[in-house]
C-alpha cells in the first residue's frame, strides 16, 4: 500500500467518522451528563499543563524581547509584542499542543484499550451507540474545554509577562497593563479563541479515530496513541497558518 | 419455530476464507453447542448474529428478519432481543458492577432508580455475587467478571443468548456455577447458541451440536446421536483425531 493511498483512506476514514459526529449528534438521547463530565475532566487533566507552558513562554519572551529590544530603546513595546503574541498566537497554540498530548494521548488510549477489551463491542451488543456513548462527549467535551483554557492561558501568559516586565526589565505594571488593553483589541482576542475551536477539533477527532482503529493488543494502543498525538500536532501546527490567515482576512473585510 | 437461521454464509478476512458456505438453524427454546477447530469462525459466526460482523453474502434471520444488511440503528431492537455473553465478560472497567448491570436497564426500560436497583440485587443474589456491587471489574476474579458479564446480558430478558467461550480458563467451581446459569436460562424458555472448547460443559447444557470444519457445517447432532456413534466426525472430534 502506498503511502498516498494510506494518507487518502486515512484522510476518508477520518470524514466518515465526522460524519457519524455529525449525523448522531442531532438525535436523541444526548448524554449531557458525559459531555459535562468530559469537559471538567478534560479542564482538569490539562489546566495545570497548560497554565505552567504559557506562563513560563510568557515570561520568556518578556526577558528575550527585553533584553534584545533594550539595545535599540524598545524596551517599552515589550507589553505590545508579548501581549499580542501570547493573545493571537502562542497562547491557543500551546493549549492546543499541550491538550494534544495531555488529553489526546489519553483519549486514544482509553478508546483502544477499550476496543481491545470488547468494551467497544459490548456497548454496541447492548444496543446503544459507542460513537453517542464515547466519541461525541469526548469531541463536544474538547471543543467547550479548549477555548475556556486557552482564555485562561492567555492570562497566565500576558501575566507571566508582566511579571517579567517588572521584575527583571524594571517596566512600570501600571504602564504595561495599560500598553497591553491599548494593543490588544476584540478581533485579536476572537481570532485566538476561534483557533482554539478547531485545533480542539483536530485534537478530539484523530484521537478518537485512531482508538477506534486499534488492533494488535496494548502494542497497538501504544503505536495508536503515538499517531494520533503526532497527527494532532501537526494538524494544529499546519492549520494554524491558514487560519491566522483567514482570520486576518475576515477582520480586513469586517474593517472594510 | 427456528429463531435463528443462517443460510449459504460467506465471510473472508483479506485473502483467507474462513466461512464458504455454512447453514444452520436454532429452533425456539434450544440450545446448541457451535464448536470447531481454532480459527473455524465459530466466534465470527456468532457476532454476525446480531450485527458485530457482517457476512461477505447470505442470509442471517433472527425471528424470521434477515439482520445481514441491517445498519446499526436497525440492529439495535435485535440486540435487545438477542444478547451476547463476551468471552472475558468486556464489562465497561470504568464502572462497577452495579453500574455495568444498570447500564442496559438504563437504555431500554423506563424502570425507575429504586426498582432498577432492586432488580440488580435480585440478580447479584441469584448469580453468587452478593455484595459486590460497588466493586470495580478489575478487583473482580475471571469467574466473576464472566458471571457478571453475562448477568448484564440477560437483565432485560431476553429471547436469546449467545454465549462465546463462556468456560474458558474458568476452575471447576465456575465452571459448573455458569452450566447451571446457562442451564437455569434454558428452563426458563430463552435459546442459546454455545461456542465453545468445553465439551463437559457442552454435553451438560446442549440439546444439538453443530462442527464447522474447512469453512462449512463438517457434522450435526444430538448429544444422544453423539453417544451412539463413536465413529462420527463429532465423536472423532471430540477424542481429539477429527479436525
Amino acid at each position: 500500500m502506498t503511502l498516498a493511498f494510506k494518507f487518502f483512506q486515512i484522510v476518508g476514514e477520518m470524514s466518515q467518522l465526522v460524519r457519524q459526529i455529525w449525523s448522531e449528534v442531532r438525535r436523541k438521547p444526548l448524554y449531557l451528563q458525559l459531555i459535562v463530565e468530559q469537559v471538567l475532566q478534560i479542564g482538569i487533566k490539562s489546566f495545570p499543563l497548560i497554565m505552567i507552558v504559557v506562563g513560563c513562554v510568557g515570561m520568556v519572551m518578556a526577558l528575550q524581547f527585553g533584553v534584545s529590544l533594550e539595545k535599540f530603546g524598545g524596551k517599552m513595546y515589550v507589553p505590545k509584542i508579548v501581549s499580542l503574541s501570547i493573545i493571537r498566537e502562542l497562547g491557543p497554540v500551546l493549549a492546543g499542543l499541550m491538550m494534544a498530548a495531555r488529553v489526546g494521548a489519553g483519549i486514544t488510549s482509553e478508546i483502544g484499550s477499550m476496543k481491545v477489551t470488547e468494551q467497544i463491542d459490548a456497548i454496541r451488543a447492548l444496543g446503544t451507540s459507542p460513537i453517542k456513548k464515547i466519541i461525541i462527549p469526548r469531541v463536544v467535551g474538547s471543543l467547550i474545554a479548549l477555548p475556556i483554557l486557552s482564555v485562561m492561558a492567555n492570562t497566565v501568559g500576558v501575566y507571566g509577562g508582566l511579571f517579567i516586565g517588572y521584575a527583571d526589565l524594571g517596566l512600570d505594571p501600571q504602564f504595561y497593563f495599560q500598553k497591553m488593553i491599548s494593543t490588544i483589541t476584540v478581533s485579536d482576542y476572537l481570532s485566538g479563541l476561534g483557533k482554539s475551536f478547531f485545533f480542539a477539533f483536530f485534537i478530539s477527532v484523530p484521537a478518537c479515530y485512531y482508538g477506534l482503529k486499534v488492533t494488535g493488543g496494548t502494542r497497538g494502543v501504544g503505536k495508536a496513541t503515538t499517531r494520533s498525538v503526532v497527527t494532532a500536532c501537526i494538524l494544529i501546527i499546519m492549520s494554524d497558518y491558514f487560519l491566522t490567515k483567514l482570520f486576518l482576512t475576515l477582520e480586513h473585510w469586517i474593517s472594510g | 419455530m427456528n429463531v435463528i437461521d443462517i443460510k449459504n454464509f460467506k465471510k473472508s478476512f483479506g485473502k483467507k476464507e474462513v466461512h464458504r458456505n455454512v447453514s444452520f438453524s436454532v429452533q425456539e427454546g434450544e440450545c446448541v453447542g457451535l464448536i470447531g477447530g481454532s480459527g473455524a469462525g465459530k466466534s465470527v459466526l456468532l457476532r454476525s448474529l446480531i450485527g458485530l460482523e457482517k457476512p461477505d453474502s447470505g442470509e442471517v434471520f433472527v425471528e424470521g428478519e434477515n439482520v445481514a444488511p441491517y445498519t446499526e440503528d436497525q440492529l439495535i431492537e435485535i440486540r435487545k432481543k438477542v444478547a451476547y455473553v463476551f468471552q472475558n465478560g468486556a464489562l465497561f472497567d470504568s464502572m462497577t458492577v452495579y453500574e455495568n448491570l444498570a447500564y442496559p436497564l438504563r437504555e431500554h426500560t423506563q424502570l425507575r432508580e429504586e426498582q432498577i436497583s432492586k432488580r440488580i440485587h435480585d440478580l447479584l443474589d441469584e448469580f453468587g455475587l452478593t455484595a459486590n456491587d460497588h466493586v470495580y471489574p478489575a478487583d473482580l476474579s475471571g469467574g466473576m467478571q464472566k458471571r457478571v458479564g453475562l448477568a448484564r446480558s440477560i437483565i432485560i430478558n431476553p429471547k436469546v443468548v449467545l454465549y462465546d467461550e463462556p468456560t474458558a480458563g474458568l476452575d471447576p467451581f465456575n465452571t459448573v456455577k455458569i452450566q447451571e446459569m446457562i442451564l437455569r436460562l434454558k428452563r426458563k424458555g430463552t435459546t442459546s447458541i454455545l461456542v465453545t472448547h468445553d465439551m463437559p460443559t457442552a454435553f451438560a447444557v446442549c440439546d444439538r451440536i453443530y462442527l464447522l470444519k474447512n469453512g462449512m457445517v463438517g457434522a450435526e447432532g444430538t448429544i444422544h446421536d453423539l453417544k451412539k456413534d463413536p465413529e462420527g466426525l463429532l465423536s472423532q472430534f471430540i477424542s481429539g483425531q477429527g479436525v
